[in-house]
């Protein structure tokens, strides 16, 4: 059966530890082999996902505006093995990063320091034309002139397929993200504040290893009717709102949504739970659904399967109705972004969904929702990827208070 | 428990005319810069102009329209799929949904009452391409850099800014005294991060502005200033810098001491002093007109930068800044770092006021190694 036994994916089966100089190779291989094929003779990047899949840098996690203001920039040039990182943080550079290619830091987003980027980019890609997926205004004056395409062209086909190494990175992330929930579930009984789930959520993730946080950690209390609110845009379910110091209360249905990263990827973690009460038989119900829907599109998903099959799975299974909310989808890719392709199920359409073709590597974080309007409803996420002959989970943690008691 | 008044300021600070008078600033730097409308993507910019409280994720955020401000109509747009979180004045009928589809988000945008006549629009940042994408909503406009318009709405702090940067410093104060305690032989880098995060998190804050924020300098060889915590643990005699920060109803604040593992050596005392003395200086040359060729020193390493919504220009250091000119009202953090080998290294940082005469100090904690 899929999803059992070795697995393997282009034939590599995924190690319980990631290679990590092998994996940089594989991924400047992927780079080097697009800006090739699109005659490119460069690639700038200043997306720190971006960033970090061409150069395997560190930096600490940081808020937006002081991770933009102090961003890492990699320059990739046509036919060298290794990338240019233009960094504040010297001591993120992977080891193998050749002296020559380790820089000062750039600030694109300063006059000052977009013009000396441009002075270093005239160097080392003096002509031709160069992919970049971000242009700060005064990085675009400072190469106006220069033939600028969007980097996306190169960063969504070798971000698609993970290799081995990408998917133990992967599965890394979500074992120390399950891990430190493990110690965050007892902690669920009327009264406590959300921040204090948080507080203790990222003491045990911080004490795990070198990983750092991704999102502020969501705990939403679900109302049993959209009506009740929050008001939405499309009238569906709101999630995922933002943590406060709320206080949980007896019986509240949480739906929890945490994420880290680990080597620049991403893990995803989502449950439902309960607060200090066992499942009713209604919600009991809902968490059944989930699974049955959940199976349904395992049990198509394989390479060669379409996107569009997955979803066709889960509706039918859901007598006929999308079991997701409709401003996110019924899947998406991770890596070193938390949301990537593939998107399944999403407002690009049926059409779009239909060449969506599954392939060894491709991530999968099935993310079905079960909601009965008065009663609720039940949302759990697992990571999936797809193998050479069908698939394999990347998460490992159970849907207590669903399933406490069964064999299964 | 600060918890509930963490995100949302409710004491003292009213935030409702604190929305206001930011929303006043914007648009008189709107009319100042000739710009009709403003498409923005950064979160501090959209929490500038909307007070939405948006979900917070580490690390730099791709450019894409999240916020449109239109000055015809002085409405403030929002991509926000519900009203969590949304200030009351942002009606429903001002938000528009999440959509992967480019053509469907084009299409919401295209609807909001005023956008296809505008004829100057000004983005906070750029991507190739961009241009396309403006000309699907506002054929007419030519697309513009609104980054001199956001730091001039922006630079400039009210009293009630002042304000919550000050309650953000005092929630970093709180943790660089957790910092401390933790700060026992044996520990290690992160197991500071670790008391710091938990700080911070039981003052409900649990976003750090950064995770840079300790690093035990070594007693022999280079002396470099490291941001990236690791397992390196605390040997007695050692010089361990801690910098932590805070944010307070988005804004920022911050401490940086440095200690001495049990006890500190006369060559580390004096390196402190020397450090303390040239970060003095430099803060009481941050006065309005100075420019930041004016804030060097020769005892140490200067970094300086502006906080507010985060940390935002001008940036003083590390190579740039020279000509950035101080103006009254500006927030900044002001860091001095001095190494010296056999020794280790010290770091000091305050967070000063930039107003007219002398500056004012907003930070406040002990000196650590005198």
């Amino acid at each position: 059966m899929a999803g059992e036994g070795v697995v393997t994916v282009d034939g590599r089966p995924i190690p319980e530890a990631p290679d990590l100089p092998r994996m940089h190779r594989d991924r400047m291989d992927r780079l080097q082999e697009q800006l090739a094929a699109q005659e490119l003779a460069g690639l700038v990047l200043l997306w720190p996902s971006a960033v970090s899949y061409a150069t395997g840098a560190h930096s600490p996690g940081a808020d937006s505006g002081r991770a933009g203001l102090f961003r890492p920039v990699a320059v990739v040039v046509a036919g060298d093995a290794a990338p240019h990182l233009f960094t504040p943080y010297p001591e993120g550079a992977p080891p193998g990063l050749p002296a020559d290619h380790l820089h000062p830091p750039a600030f694109p987003d300063l006059a000052d320091g977009a013009a000396a980027l441009a002075a270093a980019l005239a160097e080392l890609v003096p002509k031709g034309r160069v992919a970049i997926d971000e242009l700060p205004h005064p990085l675009r004056a400072a190469l106006a002139g220069r033939d600028l395409v969007p980097a996306a062209s190169v960063m969504a086909p070798v971000k698609l397929r993970k290799t081995a190494d990408e998917l133990a990175c992967i599965r890394v992330a979500q074992r120390c993200n399950e891990l430190a929930m493990c110690d965050v579930m007892p902690l669920l009984r009327p009264g406590v504040r959300q921040t204090e789930l948080s507080s203790v959520f990222l003491d045990r993730l911080y004490e795990l290893g070198d990983v750092s946080n991704g999102i502020d950690p969501i705990w939403q209390p679900m109302p049993q009717c959209i009506a009740a609110g929050p008001w939405t845009t499309h009238g569906d379910v709101a999630f995922p709102t933002g943590s406060t110091g709320e206080v949980l209360r007896h019986g509240d249905v949480i739906w929890c949504d945490t994420g880290i990263h680990y080597e620049g990827y991403a893990s995803d973690f989502g449950r439902t739970w309960l607060v200090g009460a066992d499942p009713t038989p209604r919600q009991l119900s809902q968490y059944r659904r989930w699974q049955e829907v959940t199976d349904s599109v395992l049990a198509v998903c394989k390479p060669g399967a379409t996107a569009l099959d997955l979803d066709r799975a889960a509706i039918a299974t859901n007598g006929g109705k999308k079991p997701w909310i409709e401003h996110f989808y019924l899947s998406h890719g991770v890596g070193t972004d938390s949301a990537e392709m593939p998107l399944i199920g999403t407002d690009l359409g049926e059409a779009f969904d239909e060449q969506q073709v599954l392939a060894p590597g491709m991530i999968l974080v099935l993310e079905p929702v079960i909601w009965e309007d008065g009663y609720g409803g039940y949302r759990a996420e697992d990571i999936y990827t797809v193998t050479d002959d069908g698939w394999a989970s990347l998460s490992d943690f159970p849907y207590d208070p669903f399933t406490r008691g069964d064999a299964a | 428990m600060t918890g509930l008044l963490a995100q949302q300021e409710s004491g003292r600070v009213d935030m409702v005319a604190l929305r206001a008078d930011r929303r006043g600033r914007m648009f008189a730097a709107m009319e100042a810069h000739g710009l009709d409308a403003l498409v923005l993507g950064r979160p501090a910019n959209i929490t500038f102009a909307s007070g939405a409280r948006q979900l917070w994720t580490a690390g730099a955020r791709p450019f894409g329209p999240g916020c449109l401000v239109l000055a015809a109509t002085g409405q403030v747009h929002l991509l926000s799929v519900w009203d969590e979180g949304i200030p009351p004045e942002i009606p429903h009928a001002n938000l528009f949904g999440l959509k992967w589809n480019p053509v469907n988000l084009l299409t919401e945008i295209a609807a909001i009452p005023g956008v296809r006549t505008t004829r100057r629009v000004g983005t906070d940042s750029f991507g190739p391409g961009f241009e396309h994408f403006l000309a699907g909503f506002a054929p007419e406009a030519e697309l513009v850099d609104a980054t001199a318009a956001m730091t001039d709405a922006r630079r400039s702090k009210s009293a009630d800014e002042v304000a919550l940067i000050e309650r953000a410093i005092a929630i970093a104060e709180t943790a660089l005294t957790a910092m401390e305690d933790a700060a026992e032989p044996g520990a290690s880098e992160r197991d500071l991060l670790r008391a710091y995060l938990a700080s911070i998190a039981q003052q409900g804050c649990t976003t750090p502005p950064t995770e840079g924020i300790v690093c035990a300098t070594p007693r022999s060889g280079p002396v470099v200033l490291r941001r990236l915590p690791s397992e390196r643990r605390l040997g007695p005699g050692q010089l361990v810098a801690l910098n932590p920060g805070a944010l307070y109803a988005g804004y920022e604040g911050g401490v940086g001491r440095t200690i001495g593992v049990e006890g500190v050596s006369p060559a580390a005392s004096d390196l402190a002093a020397r450090c303390r003395d040239a970060l003095d200086s430099v803060i009481d040359r941050c006065r309005v007109g100075a420019r930041g060729a004016d804030l060097r020193t020769e005892g140490a390493d200067v970094l300086i930068y502006g906080l507010g919504l985060g940390a935002e220009p001008p940036l003083i250091g590390s190579g740039g800044g020279a000509d950035a000119e101080l103006v009254g009202g500006m927030v900044l953090s002001v860091q001095a770092w001095a190494g010296r080998e056999g020794t280790g290294g010290v770091l000091l940082r305050d967070v000063v006021h930039v107003v007219d005469g002398t500056p004012r100090v907003l930070s406040r904690y002990r000196s650590t190694l005198v």
